[in-house]
């Protein structure tokens, strides 16, 4: 257990350390709150793709469900004004029901079509956050939205550093539930789907009912992510914040930061959306006080950068190092064998030689 | 009465017949062996005995009933749920809009407390006013649909592997599919999941309940690996045992349920002699622990060996069963078997 | 009053419909042959588009009139089918073929980097300066696609139904591809090599077919098809946009599956009810919920008949 307990508390206590010690400036604050709002969501997908093999291209919906679902019952626009702590919660509950809504109907899929169906899902949840817009306030946004309370104090938007702390805290709770499961019976009945399904089912593991559970938890996770996320801009900004794009950024964060593995979806957030809001930002600044003016050379705006770089990020590490950065390692492992990358199969039993 | 009857199995793909009207039965305790030429269908059986395929015909019984779903209370009580929870979801995504208009906005005034009683009494109103068509009838089609969705699925899935497996079947394969990535105890630990009693809550905030459990399993789990003789690897990853190892792997896993018939597919594949005898030793050692067991083998020496009764199946069909002297004798079962390369 | 509208419901649904059976077919045929979703074919209809308002811009096509208009046509579907042709090819032979061992999800993978690659491509392309890119200002807006086939209505200026030759580009295009298509697959040897890759790779290697050549010549015809229907789409719609792809490409993918994935008609099939369902959505419900409808289509045939319309479900011996 030693082991790999390791990078996850190296990721923390790093992580709690750094407002500390170097000069943090907004940027660096804005940065770090998008990574652990999007290390949350990767966190999600990690459970239903990493874990279990369900590739989910639709992780934007669930997310989006949480921050529109936080957003209504808490914004005064509307009656319900729960408060910022029970809004968290139920957005995760909201979460986990669309995700069992979903599983339900799709989860005897084989992985090619489940992944289009979750993309459907994905697609049909923005189109319809923007058309009821007597619920959602359509393209607007739903704003403001609450503080988070502890006690009698609030924690206003420029506070940085509190929200950086709340956030990381938060990470820190759901990477610990996770972990839990992970290292449970309901994780290891997750992986030995993905591993194996047959196999999985003839040791009694009841595959729609395990995979269900899976989603349902990973939806349940991404959401709160979402609902973070909003909290955090004290608006759910318009529909199309959670398109396509968010959903493939959350699978490059797992696949970068390695597919099964909780320190690897930690990481991978650091890598894609540090690029995204640290180095990016930084290129462009720089160009931009390299005295070249607004140029109206597409090239020359690292943001046009930004499919680029991730399709990359995906056809290479797929390629070179299919196992991703930080790997899953194995229980108690001083000595053991390094972990082969992960392999999907078909489900059907393979025939070999027929008996 | 017999620990396994299989009657009158037969498996048809398209115009293929892969196992045609076999029968025969299982005593407890005794080792069984199922052998024949490649194609015989000796694997597909295998698949519709642990439910990996629905006999086309026939059936199996363990321990005197066919282990098959059966309607129940709860089956109806979960159409029922579905089909409520169809027709509300179907009115609901296509009226949501109005009457979240007349109930909520209409009635919430910034400041002052929102009059609930009112406003469900104003959803009501809405939701009774919505025409035919745009309300009960999408309504009734979406609790059909949710309903049928669920019978038609549960009549699909009656005779599944994992009910199987829970009613005490345990089985290895043909291309030994280990767990990969896991390790060697999780690999058993996997096999012990329908033994294994910790839910989902209890998991996630490890509740006392869970190291009772987790203590119990591992010394457990550590205790077949040991019988298997891969206790020194416990934590190893499975993909890192050496083939010979791996299929005791497997077979390990498979007693971690406590089976009653375990089932094993080709287990000398690919062994060399020594190995082929230890194994022979180990399955020996299975039966000696009270598991009744069924194999399928090629490797001609093990069979004759260790096997109380032999089946013999070609192109499908039974052509003999016996004890060892009985079949090596029987002059059916010897032409079947002209071209082999183990002496009968 | 009410029928003339059906009738022109029905025009512009089968058009749109044919364009996108076009797409359509070069999906179902990779995934009939290696099982993959090519992500990045909605992408390379996008750029085969954006390779054509090139071509009108470099040979001043916009400027030709009367029969050399028809020339300029010609001369667009040939660029856009070679180019996008050979990209496909490309994209398979680098991207996809060195992890056909490496398992599904890794294939998958692959093909959605794929299409971002693509996408951010447009994005640059867009921002080319030259006149028809609107100089290169604005890289991320749509460009206009100069109507080089005209808008007349055939049948008369006051008929309330708008048949034009654009239309009549539409079927004049496709139907002829897709009885090539046809004859390529049922009559030639290739096309048998291609029919046997899809059902037993395996076993058409042992067969002497050489199966990397086979899938390559798949990804080619997918690929030229691909272009032709980008050309015709910009012509037809007379925009196009570097994100027009994922749309395309969705709807695409979804008669595909409507269809029966793997089928040919069935792609077809499929795609001619996808353009029906938008025009009859768009005409008759509302435009902002047809993207919905559409999707919703997609679940449910997933859902209830996976092996789609015109599929078979075949037990499978294991």
């Amino acid at each position: 257990m030693r082991a790999r307990l390791n990078p996850i508390l190296l990721f923390f206590a790093v992580a709690a350390a750094l407002p500390l010690f170097f000069g943090a400036t907004g940027l660096f604050y804005d940065a770090f709150q998008s990574i652990f709002v999007f290390a949350l969501v990767g966190l999600g997908l990690n459970i239903i793709t990493g874990f279990t093999g369900m590739l989910n291209l639709g992780m934007a919906a669930f997310m989006a469900l949480g921050a529109y679902g936080f957003a209504i019952l808490t914004c005064d626009i509307y009656p319900f004004q729960i408060g910022f702590w029970w809004g968290l919660l139920l957005s995760g509950a909201i979460g986990a029901l669309a995700g069992f809504l979903l599983g339900a109907p799709t989860l005897g899929l084989s992985g090619d079509y489940l992944a289009i169906v979750t993309m459907g899902f994905g697609e049909i949840t923005l189109d319809v956050l923007k058309n009821l817009e007597a619920i959602t306030q359509g393209t607007q946004g739903i704003n403001p939205l609450p503080r988070p309370t502890i006690g009698g104090w609030s924690i206003e938007l420029q506070d940085e550093r509190s929200w950086y702390y709340l956030l990381l805290v938060i990470l820190g709770v759901a990477v610990l539930l996770v972990r839990h499961l992970e290292r449970s019976r309901t994780g290891r009945a997750w992986l030995s789907i993905r591993e194996d399904a047959l196999a999985s089912q003839c040791m009694g593991i009841p595959p729609k009912r395990t995979r269900m559970i899976a989603f349902a938890t990973g939806s349940a996770v991404a959401a709160v992510g979402g609902a973070l996320f909003a909290a955090l801009l004290s608006s759910t900004g318009e529909p199309n914040s959670y398109d396509f794009q968010v959903s493939i950024l959350a699978l490059c964060i797992i696949i970068v930061g390695g597919m099964g593995s909780i320190a690897g979806t930690l990481i991978g957030a650091v890598v894609m959306v540090g690029m995204n809001s640290l180095v990016l930002v930084k290129i462009a600044d720089w160009l931009g006080s390299r005295d070249h003016g607004a140029s109206s050379n597409v090239l020359a705006s690292p943001n046009n950068w930004k499919y680029l770089i991730f399709g990359l990020a995906l056809i290479l590490v797929v390629r070179l190092k299919p196992e991703g950065l930080v790997p899953p390692r194995l229980e108690g492992d001083a000595g053991a064998v390094p972990p082969q990358p992960p392999k999907s199969r078909s489900d059907a039993p393979r025939g070999g030689a027929s008996a | 009465m017999s620990l396994l009857e299989v009657r009158d199995i037969t498996m048809r793909f398209g115009g293929l017949t892969a196992v045609d009207g076999v029968s025969f039965d299982l005593r407890q305790g005794e080792i069984l062996a199922v052998i024949g030429p490649n194609g015989a269908g000796k694997t597909t059986l295998f698949n519709a005995i642990t439910g990996v395929y629905e006999p086309t015909q026939g059936s199996v019984k363990f321990r005197g009933s066919e282990v098959r779903r059966q309607p129940d209370a709860k089956l109806a009580i979960r159409s029922a749920a579905v089909a409520v929870l169809g027709a509300i979801s179907t009115f609901v995504a296509l009226n949501a809009q109005p009457i979240w208009l007349a109930a909520i906005d209409a009635n919430y005034v910034l400041g002052k407390p929102f009059p609930w009683q009112k406003a469900f009494a104003d959803a009501w109103t809405t939701a009774r006013a919505v025409p035919l068509v745009w309300g009960i009838i999408p309504a009734i089609v979406g609790a059909i649909t949710g309903a049928a969705t669920v019978l038609a699925l549960w009549h699909r899935l009656r005779r599944t592997p994992d009910l199987i497996a829970r009613a005490g079947l345990a089985r290895t394969f043909q291309n030994i599919r280990l767990f990969s990535d896991l390790s060697l105890i999780e690999n058993v630990l996997v096999g012990m999941d329908s033994r294994l009693h910790c839910g989902y809550w209890t998991n996630l905030l490890r509740l006392p309940a869970f190291s009772r459990e987790h203590s119990r399993s591992t010394a457990e789990a550590m205790e077949l690996l040991e019988f298997a003789g891969l206790a020194d690897r416990a934590h190893a990853a499975a993909s890192s045992l050496p083939y010979g190892h791996r299929r005791r792997l497997e077979i390990a896993r498979a007693l971690a349920s406590k089976p009653a018939v375990l089932l094993l597919d080709e287990p000398a594949a690919g062994m060399n002699p020594s190995e082929v005898t230890s194994l022979m030793q180990l399955i020996q050692r299975v039966r000696d622990r009270g598991v009744t067991v069924i194999l399928i083998e090629h490797h001609m020496k093990l069979v004759m060996g260790i096997s109380d009764r032999i089946v013999v199946l070609q192109y499908g069909r039974k052509i003999g069963e016996g004890t060892p002297l009985e079949i090596r004798s029987d002059r059916r079962c010897i032409e079947a078997y002209l071209g082999a390369e183990d002496e009968l | 009053m009410e029928l003339d509208f059906f009738f022109q419901q029905l025009i512009t649904g089968l058009s749109n419909g044919m364009i996108i059976a076009l797409i359509a077919i070069g999906y179902t045929m990779v995934y009939g042959i290696i099982e993959l979703i090519n992500f990045a074919h909605g992408d390379l209809f996008m750029l085969g588009a954006f390779l054509a308002l090139t071509v009108v811009g470099a040979f001043g096509l916009d400027a030709w009139a009367g029969g050399g208009t028809w020339m300029g046509v010609l001369l667009l579907l040939a660029c856009s089918a070679v180019f996008c042709a050979g990209l496909n090819w490309t994209i398979e032979r680098v991207a996809y073929r060195p992890l056909r061992a490496s398992g599904k999800l890794s294939l998958l993978v692959s093909a959605i980097g794929a299409s971002f690659i693509l996408v951010n491509l447009g994005l640059f392309w867009g921002g080319l300066p030259m006149e028809v890119f609107a100089g290169g200002v604005a890289a991320a807006a749509p460009k206009d696609f100069p109507p080089l086939v005209p808008n007349t209505n055939l049948l008369g200026a006051d008929s309330l139904v708008q048949l034009t030759p654009k239309d009549l580009l539409v079927f004049g295009v496709t139907l002829p591809l897709m009885l090539g298509l046809t004859w390529i697959v049922t009559r030639t040897r290739l096309g048998k090599a291609m029919r046997a890759t899809a059902q037993n790779p395996i076993a058409a290697r042992l067969m002497g077919i050489d199966t990397d050549r086979v899938i390559g010549a798949t990804f080619l015809i997918g690929g030229a098809l691909g272009g032709f229907a980008s050309v015709i789409y910009a012509l037809y719609n007379n925009t196009i946009s570097f994100q027009m792809g994922y749309r395309a490409g969705m709807d695409a993918f979804t008669a595909a599956v409507l269809g029966g994935i793997g089928s040919m008609p069935g792609a077809v099939a499929g795609a001619l009810v996808i353009g029906l369902v938008r025009a009859m959505s768009d005409g008759y419900l509302e435009t902002r919920w047809t993207n919905t409808i559409v999707f919703g289509i997609l679940v449910l045939i997933l859902i209830f008949r996976p092996s789609g319309l015109l599929g078979s479900r075949a037990k499978e011996k294991v």
